[in-house]
């Protein structure tokens, strides 16, 4: 009775904060834009802000998926098939990046290319491939997660039995006959979910490309004047155009992905870990450069808040000095200081986590509650936790944004607590999906043993289940937290015009401003700083709970 | 003391209906029967984790039928051992009674000393002893054991049939255990019943 109480109320609270904002942002621009999907779709050629869009989102979102494997797979090869010396730190170093605030690899990318690294971002010829470059760079981490563990696993009388029969007695033959279709749905699962994070890329986007924009930019671009009626009314059409193509590629992505998860599952025949592996010292020469491709980004945005430009009219020179982050840590008059945005992402991330993860974690207990005895109903529950997966940052920003006009706009503008609805809406999937495996392998009889031993409904859950789901739990807090903190896409379209700074807001906002300041750029590379180390501090902590197999991307 | 009145249970086909059952104070009954005849559903009825079709259930005379599991005073000895891995062999125990004295209930089931070893380091015996152990810890009105030889050697399972029997006539205990082996189930047990 109890438990059932909980999943309503968790139900009821997931609908109220994730599902009723998108639905009432969605009412709103088609009450706006009318009900034709046709002229949405077609808006978005028909109007100069939005031309070329869907071209340049699928190429470049395609174009990253194909230079992301080429970059992960040999470096997923050789950590999985060889032995490295401190191989876990260095599984966590070429991983890192992936947890990384998109607006920090931004700044991070951009230094390298800017005036004081390579000189060459204003490059027509160059952005673009930079732009790939730094979504490979963000995503080699999913090619490696979902990659390795098979490699690294797999039982090794496989390989040696193919060794032995004709197909398999060159290193082709092996390649073509075991380990293509052995990794194929994880290479695939990689590809699926790397397509879907570069066709949604806002930050890196916004910054590195000159004057293109994907349908996520667009949209984020064009919020702020959406859904007032009889008010440039086709920008909402071109926003329903944008988020009906994005809303079908990420659904589709989820259900291909969800099947080849599936098929990861079922054609995993690992074994043990412990089989001994052969060192690898040509091996150096893929995993060293990628080592290096991994910290360099960082590194950059480090080294640059310490580097200030001295511009005159004869020459510019760059000088060493501490002056990026006193500038970044006092306030100005039209900018807060970066303690007030750091105090603002800790409480928003705090906030967050204290309803995130109860809700997400009730959520995922009823889903397994429910699914040996109503698979069916256990399947919906499933997909609805899944909803904000389909949504892009942005979309789920413009959702609380025009959810909130819907209700009580002046409210919700000058409400500190408004963009936690949207970190909310992000991280809660993230949650289940974190919970749901741990919770499904948690043995029914434990409970039933502490059962028939005395102990009460609390008891259990204190002495048993919470001690069992501590590390799960303990890697779910700090996902949450890094993905709060590091919220980009929701919290520009909500937070933009408000006071309520974050961290990733204050970066932004540093570096649009007009370029005769010599501090704002060395500034917004020390709140980058910032926010890197709480990142790395927090992923490092989650290395220690996180299982050694299985993979995925958490 | 423990009475079972008409119990009844079905799954996809009727399980046991009708079943009744009077067992006395310190009393050890064995009820035997082939696989998936019910033995394990019926034991699991009795201590409340699985709900009757029908039937009702006295243990001193109270009906206990609706109480809750761990509210019943039964304890339950499951096939396989559930010791949890998080806790050591001592943290097991203190699940069952943590006043109680550890080292004496180790003793008891031959496995003194052992009180700091992690769970997941014990043979198949060494857990159900301690399985046992923490049962007793508890101080059950009524023992259920389902099945707990079944996953050892012949030689193993002899050995510990007798002393689990020693062990509960010493306190007076009374328990039912289900099994296949009918040669355990005359070992073990005062009577047996099939179902």
């Amino acid at each position: 009775m109890k438990i059932r109480l909980s999943s309503s109320c968790a139900f009821l609270a997931y609908t109220l904060l994730v599902l009723i904002p998108l639905w009432l942002a969605l009412d709103r621009l088609i009450w706006i834009a009318g009900p034709n999907p046709i002229n949405w779709i077609g808006s978005l050629d028909e109007n100069y802000i939005s031309q070329g869009v869907v071209g340049f989102t699928f190429l470049q979102a395609l174009l990253s998926t194909i230079v992301t494997l080429i970059i992960g797979l040999p470096i997923a090869w050789q950590l999985g098939r060889h032995k490295w010396p401190m191989q876990s730190m260095m599984k966590a170093v070429l991983t890192m990046p992936f947890v990384m605030p998109s607006i920090v690899a931004a700044m991070g990318f951009m230094h390298i290319i800017g005036r004081s690294g390579l000189n060459i971002r204003a490059d027509d010829s160059t952005w673009y491939t930079t732009l790939i470059i730094a979504h490979a760079w963000f995503n080699m981490a999913l090619v490696i997660r979902f990659c390795e563990p098979v490699l690294s696993t797999l039982e090794p009388a496989f390989e040696e039995q193919m060794r032995l029969l004709p197909a398999g007695q060159t290193k082709i033959g092996r390649l073509r006959k075991l380990w293509a279709p052995l990794l194929a749905p994880s290479v695939a699962a990689a590809a699926c979910m790397t397509f879907v994070f570069s066709f949604t890329s806002f930050a890196l986007v916004r910054w590195i490309s000159l004057g293109d924009n994907t349908l996520e930019s667009v949209m984020a671009g064009l919020g702020s004047s959406a859904g007032i009626p009889n008010y440039m009314v086709s920008r909402n059409e071109i926003i329903l155009g944008a988020s009906l193509i994005q809303f079908t590629v990420l659904l589709s992505s989820l259900w291909l992905m969800s099947i080849l998860q599936q098929k990861r599952q079922s054609l995993l025949p690992q074994a043990s870990e412990k089989f001994v592996k052969t060192n690898n010292n040509k091996g150096w020469m893929i995993v060293g450069p990628g080592l290096f491709f991994a910290v360099l980004p960082l590194i950059a945005v480090f080294w640059a808040s310490f580097r200030i430009r001295n511009s005159d009219l004869s020459e510019t020179t760059y000088s060493w000095g501490t002056g990026g982050w006193e500038f970044a840590f006092s306030s100005t008059n039209s900018m807060p200081s970066a303690w007030d945005a750091l105090y603002n992402s800790l409480g928003y991330a705090s906030l967050t986590l204290c309803i995130a993860l109860p809700l997400g974690w009730t959520l995922a207990q009823t889903i397994v509650n429910v699914e040996t005895k109503r698979p069916r109903y256990a399947r919906f529950l499933d997909i609805l936790t899944m909803v904000p997966f389909a949504a892009s940052s942005v979309m789920i920003g413009l959702g609380v944004m025009l959810g909130m006009i819907r209700i009580d706009a002046e409210f919700f503008y000058s409400f500190w607590l408004t963009p936690i609805i949207a970190h909310v809406m992000i991280t809660t999937p993230f949650v289940v999906r974190i919970m749901l495996p741990a919770l499904r392998a948690i043995d029914p009889s434990y409970d039933e043993c502490a059962q028939t031993l005395g102990l009460s409904a609390w008891k259990r859950f204190f002495s048993i289940r919470l001690p069992l789901l501590r590390g799960t739990i303990l890697v779910a807090t700090i996902f949450t937290l890094a993905m709060s903190l590091g919220e980009f896409g929701a919290s520009w379209v909500i937070t933009r015009n408000s006071d309520w700074t974050t961290l990733p807001i204050m970066i932004d906002s540093l570096r649009s401003i007009p370029y005769n300041n010599s501090l704002t750029t060395p500034a917004a590379c020390a709140v980058s700083s910032v926010l890197m180390g709480i990142t790395l501090l927090l992923f490092t902590w989650a290395e220690k709970f996180r299982p050694s197999k299985g993979g995925g991307m958490f | 003391m423990l009475e079972c009145k008409n119990l009844e249970k079905s799954f996809e086909k009727k399980l046991f209906t009708e079943f009744n059952l009077r067992l006395k104070p310190g009393e050890i009954i064995a009820i035997t029967g082939p696989s998936g005849c019910g033995k394990t559903t019926l034991l699991r009825s009795i201590c409340g984790l699985v709900e009757l079709d029908n039937g009702q259930i006295y243990l001193d005379e109270k009906e206990i039928t609706n109480i809750p599991t761990e509210q019943r005073g039964i304890g339950l000895i499951f096939q396989k051992p559930v010791l949890y891995p998080h806790l050591s062999v001592a943290g097991n125990l203190k699940l069952g009674n943590h006043k109680g004295d550890i080292a004496k209930s180790l003793e008891e089931v031959g496995m003194a000393g052992l009180q700091n070893r992690s769970v997941e380091s014990l043979s198949g015996g060494e857990g159900q002893r301690v399985a046992l152990a923490r049962a007793l810890l508890a101080e059950p009105r009524v023992l259920l054991l389902d099945e707990p030889f079944s996953s050892l050697d012949d030689e193993l399972s002899t050995k510990l049939v007798n002393e689990v029997r020693e062990i509960l006539k010493e306190r007076n205990c009374s328990a039912i255990l289900v099994t296949h082996n009918k040669v355990i189930a005359s070992n073990f047990a005062d009577s047996v019943i099939s179902l």
